[in-house]
């Protein structure tokens, strides 16, 4: 009994340090569940806006084409699963599938309505698709100037199989189109903001959204957008987000609670407030937003108050309206509209064709054409708090000098304007020195933005946007971007809104005025007969202040006009007139803000 | 060198097997022996039973600690392995699910650089700083997605993807090529819900930092362990040993003073336990002395006054004798009475003086002044003259003396004068108390020992007078008078001559069956006696238990202390031994 215990006591003593060496991390165990996982939680649903057709079993081609032509909208990685439904399989490898890595960009065009047909045999239907190119839609959202020339394309429609499912494409154009309607029909378009070259102003910059993105998507859109860089044609004139800012992966959030990580080199203070305002102008949400660099939190935005705290533009007061009336400027009295007092001293105000005012700060900046006894222009500039005395006039005098107008910078003892004297186009400071600012072609007319880094020229009588930089003193112009617009011959324009443009031209038969975008893919006609052509318009871009409708212009077709409604305006609507005056009609209408 | 033989050879494989059972012999043998060894080391020796007892239950203690402390310390890196992973794959699902939630389609180009971007993102970017985590998104309709990039197939067990497809966080730890080596890894699963079904997030952590500290850990403890036993059993033996020592010390002066070595005594060394025990060890070892030399002493004195009294009283008696030789002498002119006082008086001085001669003889054998002078001698006449000087007693008590002599003379180097007297006193007292029955006397050799026995059929003796009747003075009956002429110190000198030979002097006797008595003398003076020529017990010697039945058989059987017993055998209890 002793000897069996003695043994089990020694057995154990060499057995322990043998467990005790096999006890450790083990090579393998069994699966551990440790609780349920997430459940699936309330998934963020579409965008509200509808989504592009569908391919329908209508037997009619135009329809057809009309849907095929918006097929491609919406979000880019189905488009060609979309568009390819509509086509035969067989002629389905005529459409080029995109490039690997590379981004499917959409040929923007404006279909010549109505579509031509024409029955080819039974059942086969040619539709040749008169367009103008409008432009090139592209992955991040930016429409380009368009690259194809082509003025028409051809489809070749056949009956589907099985044979009551309509129609189908059986020869196409190896592009992927999209109809200008219909870009305005599935897309949203949505404002971006850029810093201008000294950090001083916000530029907006123009994209387009498909409506069916959900927000967080738009939002981890726009927080790309702004990290990969403006648009083409406005780069020039406006900086880049610091180099190396990256979004890391998707923005989240929901509940107006917002998360935005970010790789950022050399993140200080300076650039993340920067960047805050710029995102806070740019995201289409309200609420807060958590701004990460490199996962870490450094600054939370309220998106309204950071708005709020950070107009992009500095605040307007109520425009005034001014004409020429007798060689002078008169102020405008329309409905209940506030009436401005002249801001020229009298002295001053005299054979004057046309004018451009501008208000900076407390003081006005005016610039006024003045016409010599020998029927020659001259630039008279003046700036000074109202009413303006002393001016300076330019050193040659011109055979005609356009409108001039004032670049709204930030920087009130330097300002520039610009102004287009005999075809060319001219800066000039506050002291009427003038110096040319070569751009290609005869220049009729210029028009500033809001900003004050975008203008829009008419050179050889089409329309451009040029993106414009003023560094230190040096106004710098950049390449002209051309929109493509219905109206020929154009004569007049300028901004309408921030980024709407208005412009009059010839639509082929008769003179009207017509609004499009920054990029001129969506064009509207506001006025389709003005009687004569349009030598002077000017509009008020800052949208509804005071009693001022919003997307207010005048213009002068022989006579001035304006809109809201369209009238004349009437010679009993020109205030101060001297009792002596001669009577006579007013001309080039503006605003001053 | 080892040459390949054909396994098919019978001769080789049966020369291997004899080869083998040789040597498992020589193996089993050995270790019999070892263990044997080890058996008599392990009774025989207190340290190392102390010493092996304290090593195995310390062993079993700090064993069972040792596992404890490594046990917990390798539970608590697993744990925080886990918890810190476990938050890893919550914050990494809630932010996976947030990417996630925007897209309805897995097909989506978005969907998949989101994908690679939330995977990155997850794993920390950059591979050399993530301490060779694996973070992997995987699911049903997607292509499953690592960071930094690997091979997920074989880490990710086919249970653990069920369990997390299932729809919950689980996690296993396994063993697989992580990183370009094999290592332990922890893979904790989660699933993360997207509008089109659910995806799975993984993390893959390799576990080998906490793997070499439980490690560490455990060689620590185990070494820690391994010092403290040994430790322990130093320290049992080094405290046994101080106190086996003493007594193995004690155990020494007691074996020599149970030798006679009586002045031998234990070093006393300070004032401890052990010290108490040498004192009084030694005051009993004096003590002891003390009392042995008195008793020694008293000895002494007494057979000097023994030897003193027989001679101081041999000179009065010689002139009592003288005169009592001269009235015997002249006893036919006395009265008959007076005469017949003269023969007693004549008998008596016989006795008184043959008394006087074995007590002399006594004492010259307890003082050691007894010598052998021993010369070759022919025992058969020696015989034969003690048969013929007691021819007349024996005629006058009616016993005939039976004499069993071989014809070879018998020689011996025995002392004839020591011999003749002991055979004397043996037939004297066999013829004594013969009742008139015959008395033989046998005699018998061998190579070493010559042996002469002496058998009556008078009243034999009780059990246990076998050895009394050589005592000084010894009677059967007490209450009987000495009747007859013996001294009561014949047996003892006899035995004493035995003793002087080196030989034995024996008795065997039965109550109413006689007895016989056996001196056995070696052959050659001064040689050891190892057996004698003849037998104790007389062949005709009744059994103790009255005999076997005829023809029955004997049982032998283990009897008391080691003896055989002997007995009729019960009927069915047998065994046949042929030869």
């Amino acid at each position: 009994m002793r000897r069996r215990l003695l043994l089990t006591m020694l057995l154990a003593g060499m057995l322990l340090p043998a467990g005790l060496v096999g006890c450790g991390i083990p090579d393998r165990t069994e699966v551990l569940v440790d609780g349920r996982g997430p459940a699936a939680g309330a998934g963020s649903v579409n965008g509200s806006g509808s989504q592009p057709p569908t391919r329908s079993t209508t037997t009619d081609a135009r329809e057809y084409i009309n849907d095929y032509l918006a097929a491609a909208a919406g979000e880019r990685d189905g488009a060609y699963d979309r568009v390819k439904k509509f086509i035969a399989p067989e002629a389905q490898r005529q459409l080029k599938k995109k490039q690997p890595g590379g981004d499917i960009e959409l040929t923007v065009v404006r279909p010549l309505q109505p579509l031509d047909t024409r029955v080819l045999a039974e059942g086969i239907t040619r539709v040749t698709v008169r367009v103008q190119q409008v432009g090139v839609l592209r992955a991040d959202g930016t429409l380009a100037a368009p690259v194809a020339g082509d003025t028409q394309y051809e489809f070749k429609l056949g009956p589907a199989e099985p044979a009551d499912q309509g129609l189908w494409i059986t020869e196409l154009p190896d592009v992927l189109l999209l109809s200008d309607t219909a870009l305005g029909r599935y897309y949203s378009t949505h404002t971006i903001y850029f810093w201008n070259t000294d950090q001083s102003r916000l530029v907006p910059d123009w994209r387009y959204l498909p409506s069916t993105l959900p927000d967080e998507r738009r939002v981890t859109e726009v927080v790309k957008w702004l990290t990969s860089g403006p648009s083409e044609w406005l780069a020039p004139g406006v900086n880049k987000v610091p180099p190396g800012t990256a979004p890391i992966n998707n923005a989240t959030g929901s509940d107006g609670r917002w998360e935005v990580n970010l790789t950022m080199p050399a993140a200080n203070d300076d650039r993340l407030s920067r960047l805050a305002i710029q995102l806070a102008w740019s995201l289409p949400v309200t609420g807060q937003l958590d701004l990460k660099i490199q996962n870490q939190k450094r600054r939370t935005v309220d998106l309204r108050q950071e708005r709020a705290a950070n107009p992009v533009y500095p605040p307007l007061r109520a425009p005034e309206r001014f004409c020429v009336y007798d060689a002078a400027i008169h102020p405008l009295a329309i409905g209940n509209e506030p009436v401005g007092s002249v801001p020229v001293a009298p002295a001053a105000n005299r054979n004057v064709v046309s004018a451009g005012l501008s208000r900076a700060g407390d003081k006005v900046l005016a610039a006024l054409v003045v016409t010599r006894p020998d029927r020659k222009q001259l630039l008279m500039v003046g700036a000074g708090p109202a009413p303006v005395a002393e001016f300076h006039s330019s050193e040659k005098p011109f055979r005609s000098i356009g409108r001039p107008i004032w670049l709204r910078s930030l920087d009130a003892d330097h300002p520039f304007g610009l102004v287009v004297a005999d075809g060319k186009l001219y800066r000039f400071d506050s002291g009427a020195g003038m110096s040319e600012i070569l751009v290609p072609g005869p220049v009729t007319a210029v028009a500033a933005s809001l900003d004050g880094h975008r203008i829009a020229l008419i050179i050889n009588g089409a329309l451009y946007v040029v993106p414009v930089s003023v560094d230190g003193g040096l106004v710098s112009v950049g390449q002209p971007r051309q929109l493509v617009t219905r109206l020929t011959n154009i004569t007049a324009v300028d901004w309408y809104a921030e980024n709407q443009l208005v412009f009059a031209g010839s639509d082929g038969r008769q003179p009207a005025i017509y609004q499009t975008t920054v990029d001129g893919a969506v064009e509207y006609a506001l006025k389709r007969d003005t009687g004569a052509p349009v030598s002077h318009l000017a509009a008020f871009p800052g949208g509804a202040v005071g009693p001022l409708p919003a997307m207010s212009f005048m213009y002068q077709a022989t006579l001035a006009y304006r809109n809201n409604p369209f009238e004349k305006i009437e010679r009993e609507q020109v205030r101060d007139v001297a009792a002596n005056a001669k009577a006579s009609d007013p001309t080039a209408p503006f605003f001053l803000y | 060198m080892v040459t390949a033989l054909p396994p098919d050879s019978p001769t080789v494989a049966s020369r291997r097997l004899h080869a083998a059972r040789a040597l498992w012999r020589v193996l089993a043998a050995r270790a019999g022996r070892l263990a044997a060894s080890a058996h008599q080391t392990w009774r025989r020796s207190l340290q190392l039973r102390v010493v092996t007892i304290t090593l195995v239950a310390s062993s079993l203690l700090v064993g069972g600690f040792a596992y404890l402390i490594a046990d917990k310390i390798t539970s608590i890196l697993l744990e925080s392995a886990q918890t810190d992973v476990e938050l890893r794959l919550q914050h990494g699902s809630d932010y996976a699910g947030k990417q996630f939630r925007t897209f309805n389609q897995p097909q989506e180009a978005q969907f998949q650089d989101t994908l690679d971007g939330t995977v990155n993102y997850l794993a920390g970017g950059d591979p050399t700083q993530t301490n060779g985590v694996v973070v992997v998104i995987t699911g049903a309709g997607i292509i499953a997605r690592t960071s930094p990039a690997t091979d997920i197939g074989p880490l990710i067990s086919p249970q653990l993807r069920t369990s997390v497809a299932a729809g919950n966080v689980a996690h296993q730890i396994d063993t697989g090529t992580l990183g370009g080596r094999r290592t332990k890894y922890l893979v904790y699963g989660s699933p993360v819900p997207t509008n089109f079904g659910q995806v799975e997030l993984y993390y893959v952590v390799p576990l080998d930092r906490q793997d070499a500290a439980a490690r560490d850990a455990r060689a620590t403890v185990v070494a820690t362990g391994v010092a403290l036993v040994l430790l322990l059993g130093l320290l049992a033996a080094l405290v046994t040993r101080l106190v086996v020592t003493p007594v193995r010390v004690a155990a020494r002066t007691a074996q020599r003073l149970s030798a006679g070595l009586l002045d031998q005594r234990m070093v006393v060394n300070g004032e401890d336990d052990l010290a108490l025990l040498a004192a009084s060890f030694n005051q009993m070892a004096t003590n002891l002395q003390r009392q042995i030399l008195r008793l020694e002493e008293m000895s002494r004195l007494q057979r000097r006054f023994t030897s003193d009294v027989s001679h101081e009283l041999r000179t009065p008696l010689t002139t009592v004798r003288m005169a009592a030789d001269l009235i015997f002498a002249e006893r036919d002119g006395f009265d008959p009475a007076v005469a017949r006082s003269a023969e007693l008086l004549q008998a008596e001085l016989d006795r008184f003086e043959e008394l006087l001669t074995d007590l002399l003889e006594i004492s010259r054998f307890d003082a050691g002044f007894a010598m052998l002078d021993a010369e070759p001698t022919d025992l058969v006449p020696v015989v034969h003259r003690v048969t013929e000087r007691l021819a007349g007693l024996a005629e006058r008590v009616g016993v005939t003396i039976e004499l069993d002599l071989p014809d070879p003379p018998v020689i011996a180097e025995v002392d004839p004068r020591r011999v003749e007297r002991v055979l004397r006193n043996l037939v004297g007292n066999a013829v004594e108390h013969g009742e008139a029955k015959p008395v033989l006397i046998t005699l018998g050799v061998d190579q070493s020992a010559v042996a002469i026995t002496v058998r009556d059929h008078g009243v034999g003796l009780k059990p246990g007078e076998e050895k009394l009747v050589f005592n000084r003075f010894w009677r059967a009956d007490p209450s009987r008078a000495r009747q007859t002429g013996g001294t009561g110190l014949g047996l003892s000198i006899s035995l004493e001559d035995a003793r002087l030979h080196g030989g034995w002097l024996e008795a065997w006797g039965a109550p109413g069956k006689g007895a016989q008595f056996r001196l056995t003398l070696p052959a050659r003076a001064g040689d050891r006696l190892t057996t004698s020529p003849l037998r104790l017990v007389p062949a005709d010697a009744p059994l103790p238990f009255g005999g076997p039945r005829d023809g029955g058989l004997l049982a032998i059987g283990p009897g008391s202390d080691g003896a055989l017993a002997i007995g009729p055998a019960e009927s069915g209890d047998r065994a046949q031994v042929t030869s």
